[in-house]
């Protein structure tokens, strides 16, 4: 069976056509296919004007300078050089980091690196809708914390934790902040200036962009210490070797340009969308939001279905690609780590889906989801009538 | 190291044409000659209610109800079939295996069998007390 209908752009989005122009341009021979670090010639300084309009583009997008942008090959290498980065550069200065039981794996696996490596994690469990609050953090802090990792976006259920507030009070408290912001870009305005974040990892795929690159902000006024994990040709100011790669960098710098351009009409037409799937999905019974169902992306949905076991759900509805937080259906080992933190049971947390819409989702797609939703719940919930 | 993501949502040919036209589901009321069991529980993911009329020593029709993965429901659909002409004998001697064989069941799920197998005994005891 083909599946017919994507919903799940909280995963990853397609190119848009747009970006996929530009990116296409730098790599036939006819384009700037150039080396950006081969200043001696005409294609290297030609795709090195490229790499920097994207560069600025990216910055533009979240309130960054240029020079603050550091290329990665995408969110995990972001936090992973952020987190390991600032720890093992600060690491005589105080051995313990605040963090949050909900955070993407990519931030949890750095962190657990860490403790191997002799430093402290708290662990923040967020409220029953997901939200981590800003005196939880500065409950937390201690004299020797160095740093808070906190995600702005959680990537199952889509809700929002305040940044600004947290960036604020790690300020006035000499902490360093970074914040996994892979879910944010083209959803929610991001200013890290305003914000007070000193580090902040953002990846392409999740806004139209390709898969395979990324970017870590990083304060340079004050600098803010950062030891590199990739080892080489010196590139990025020597935070982070390797050849830049041009029309992966120049596809990231559009797709942020149109997130920026296009966020606000997106996320109203796609808040009408999730709302309109949340009612037909409600009509079914049973059926229980995840997250907090205000404060929260416009183009998330993770709702748990009594009554329903989780991988027959996901195999029923195999005509819809979305996200289950059955353990069969992911790699993981377990039920939704994220869904239990809130305090759902595991059953309810295998019985979870998460629809995720995007640019490309329409009015139609979404009447069959309910459809499909409706007429797989209802069938599953016969079969185990008795039991 | 395995390089696939999962192969627990690969199906076989069997457990899908189970899965999706499944044979004999819901439950006999009970009546004279009707036995019923249950085995398993829905917060560990597996449940199977088993209810089937009885006509002399032979199970005369079956009907399955289960809360599970797509490969418990293609099971107690497989069963429910299975359980028509068979003697108390049989039942109480019925094996997990026969399933697991019928459907190409992967190993990592063969456990929950086990339940169904549980259930397949409990309905025999049933039987028994019947008679």
């Amino acid at each position: 069976m083909n599946t017919a209908i994507y919903l799940d752009y909280a995963a990853t989005t397609p190119v848009d056509p747009r970006v996929a122009e530009r990116m296409i341009e730098c790599l036939l021979p006819t384009g700037e296919h150039g080396n950006p670090s081969s200043a001696g010639h005409a294609f290297g300084r030609r795709a090195r004007a490229l790499v920097e309009k994207a560069r600025a583009q990216v910055a533009a997008s979240i309130g960054a300078r240029p020079e603050n942008i550091v290329w990665t090959s995408g969110a995990t290498e972001s936090d992973n050089l952020a987190i390991l980065g600032v720890a093992r550069f600060h690491a005589d200065r105080g051995r313990h980091i605040v963090s949050s039981r909900t955070e993407h794996k990519a931030v949890l696996d750095a962190l657990k690196q860490l403790e191997r490596e002799g430093f402290e994690v708290t662990y923040l469990k967020p409220d029953s809708q997901g939200i981590v609050h800003p005196q939880q953090v500065s409950e937390a802090l201690r004299s020797d914390t160095q740093l808070v990792s906190l995600m702005h976006v959680n990537n199952e259920t889509g809700v929002i934790n305040d940044i600004a507030a947290v960036g604020q009070l790690c300020r006035e408290r000499g902490v360093l902040f970074h914040v996994d912001a892979a879910q944010s870009v083209g959803k929610l305005p991001v200013d890290v200036q305003a914000q007070c974040v000193d580090l902040l990892s953002v990846t392409a795929h999740k806004a139209y962009g390709p898969k395979g690159i990324g970017a870590l902000y990083v304060r340079r006024q004050p600098p803010v210490g950062l030891r590199p994990i990739l080892h080489g040709g010196g590139q990025e100011s020597g935070l982070r070797s390797g050849t830049l790669a041009t029309h992966q960098i120049v596809g990231m710098g559009a797709a942020f340009e149109l997130a920026a351009a296009e966020r606000e009409a997106d996320c109203a037409r796609l808040r009408v969308l999730r709302d309109r799937l949340w009612q037909g999905l409600a009509a079914v019974g049973n059926v229980e939001l995840n997250g907090h169902p205000e404060q929260r992306v416009s183009n998330v949905l993770n709702a748990s279905f009594h009554g329903v076991e989780g991988e027959s759900l996901q195999f029923a509805l195999r005509e819809l690609a979305v996200s289950a937080g059955s353990a069969c259906s992911s790699a993981s080992e377990e039920a939704s780590y994220v869904l239990r933190a809130l305090g759902r049971s595991d059953q309810l947390a295998q019985s979870s889906l998460r629809f995720s819409l995007g640019r490309f989702t329409t009015d139609a797609e979404i009447d069959m989801a309910i459809e499909a939703v409706g007429r797989e719940v209802r069938r599953l919930r016969q079969l185990g009538n008795a039991t | 190291m395995s390089f696939e993501v999962s192969s627990a949502l690969d199906y076989s040919a069997t457990v899908i044409e189970h899965f999706e036209r499944p044979r004999n589901p819901g439950h006999f009321d009970p009546a004279p000659g009707v036995i019923a069991a249950t085995a398993g529980r829905r917060d560990q993911g597996v449940q199977f209610h088993l209810s089937a009329q009885v006509a002399g020593p032979v199970i005369r029709a079956a009907r399955f109800e289960v809360y599970g993965c797509p490969h418990c429901i293609a099971a107690g659909s497989w069963l429910s079939q299975r359980l028509v002409g068979a003697t108390l004998d049989e039942l109480r001697s019925w094996n997990w295996r026969e399933a697991a064989d019928a459907l190409q069941m992967p190993a990592e799920k063969r456990g929950r069998l086990l339940i169904l197998e549980d259930a397949v005994r409990a309905l025999a005891e049933a039987w028994a007390r019947l008679a």
